[in-house]
């Protein structure tokens, strides 16, 4: 009797959940990913970051607001593209990626969260789904002082560094050459008259 | 007598400087400022490269560039007084010469100013050569002394101790090694 009760109630149950599935099978579906493309975070340098939408519902997603409020002002400023995207339509799928540029402040660490997305799941829809992006998590931001220290040529350094050493080294070098030069060109030369003497 | 024992003095005074490693003031100054242009150059290195901080490194700085001043300047000396020898036996000949030719015209000087002058010419050319030749060669060790030691040997130390180490091992090790080519 009691193994009875509860089939009886594992079938309800099931059968609320395919309900439930038919209802959303019609209904847009919004996966949104959040990646950050760079290898290194450094700052005051470009922070590439790229939102994929995809419409894996079977109904078109309307009026799709994406808008990532997880980079406060004072910590980074937006140096190309905007934090905010609105798609009108996004048929389903279909994929809509979106890129922003930003650039960091100050180093530390910080937590990238997630970005949030609002929507109608379908054309008929009064009801607005919210949905969240994946998040990148926490990622170190390098002080720009240790990544040049690191990856840069300086170029322009050494050369100026060259142009400090030269004249130490080239003046003292060629003052004592050409010394060297006149006194041994006077032996060769005596010599050559000795011998033609003799 | 009294032009005699002049002459003798000025001989005597022209022997002793040939052979003493007192420097005159003139060459000193010049050693001295060299060495300490020399010694400030690394800064550069340190700041731009190493990205050394410069404020709080700045006594660092200025005692460690006085102190490779001293050495530098040390080892300046000593490779000219090791030099100046070598130079004025290998231009004997040719110093010889040339005063020669140019006194030839010269009648009225006597054999013994005629010595004088190319003594002191000899003199001269070896002094010119050798401390030329020092500060080149000083300068060049020193120079790749510093770049070696701060890139290669101490290159996972913190810059302000990579400064202090590597350039005072430059300065040191010149001044060891022009003491030791005696």
């Amino acid at each position: 009797m009691k193994s009875l009760c509860v089939a009886v109630l594992l079938l309800a149950v099931s059968g609320l959940v395919m309900s439930a599935e038919e209802d959303s099978s019609s209904q847009a579906k919004l996966l949104v990913s959040k990646q950050i493309l760079n290898k290194y975070l450094v700052e005051d340098m470009d922070i590439v970051l790229k939102y994929s939408l995809y419409n894996v519902g079977s109904s078109a997603a309307v009026n799709v607001a994406l808008k990532d409020s997880s980079f406060p002002a004072d910590s980074f400023s937006v140096v190309g593209g905007s934090l905010e995207l609105n798609v009108d339509r996004i048929p389903p799928g279909a994929n809509v990626s979106h890129v922003v540029v930003v650039r960091p402040r100050k180093p530390g660490y910080f937590n990238f969260s997630s970005a949030e997305v609002n929507y109608l799941p379908s054309d008929e829809a009064k009801q607005p789904q919210f949905a969240v992006s994946s998040e990148p998590g926490e990622g170190g931001i390098i002080a720009f002082r240790d990544f040049d220290k690191k990856f840069s040529p300086h170029v322009l350094d050494w050369a100026a560094f060259a142009v400090m050493t030269l004249p130490c080294l080239a003046i003292p070098f060629l003052l004592w050459w050409s010394s060297k030069s006149k006194y041994e060109a006077l032996v060769k030369g005596g010599k050559k008259d000795k011998s033609n003497k003799d | 007598m009294s032009s005699k024992s002049k002459a003798f003095t000025r001989e005597e005074e022209l022997l002793l400087q040939d052979f003493s490693r007192n420097v005159s003031t003139k060459s000193s100054a010049l050693f001295y400022g060299n060495a300490f242009i020399v010694s400030a150059i690394p800064i550069w290195l340190f700041w731009r490269i190493h990205m050394i901080d410069l404020y709080s490194s700045l006594i660092s700085f200025v005692v460690v560039t006085l102190v490779s001043t001293y050495l530098v300047a040390f080892a300046y000396k000593n490779t000219k007084f090791v030099l100046k020898h070598k130079v004025a036996v290998k231009r004997e000949d040719a110093v010889t010469r040339e005063m020669t030719k140019k006194l030839a015209e010269d009648k009225k000087m006597s054999k013994k100013e005629k010595d004088e002058r190319i003594l002191w010419k000899k003199n001269e050319v070896a002094d010119y050569e050798a401390t030329t030749f020092s500060i080149f060669y000083n300068n060049a060790l020193f120079l790749a002394i510093v770049i070696f030691a701060s890139f290669y040997v101490l290159k996972s130390f913190t810059p302000a101790f990579n400064y202090i180490l590597s350039v005072g091992v430059a300065g040191g090790l010149l001044a060891l090694l022009s003491t030791g080519t005696q």
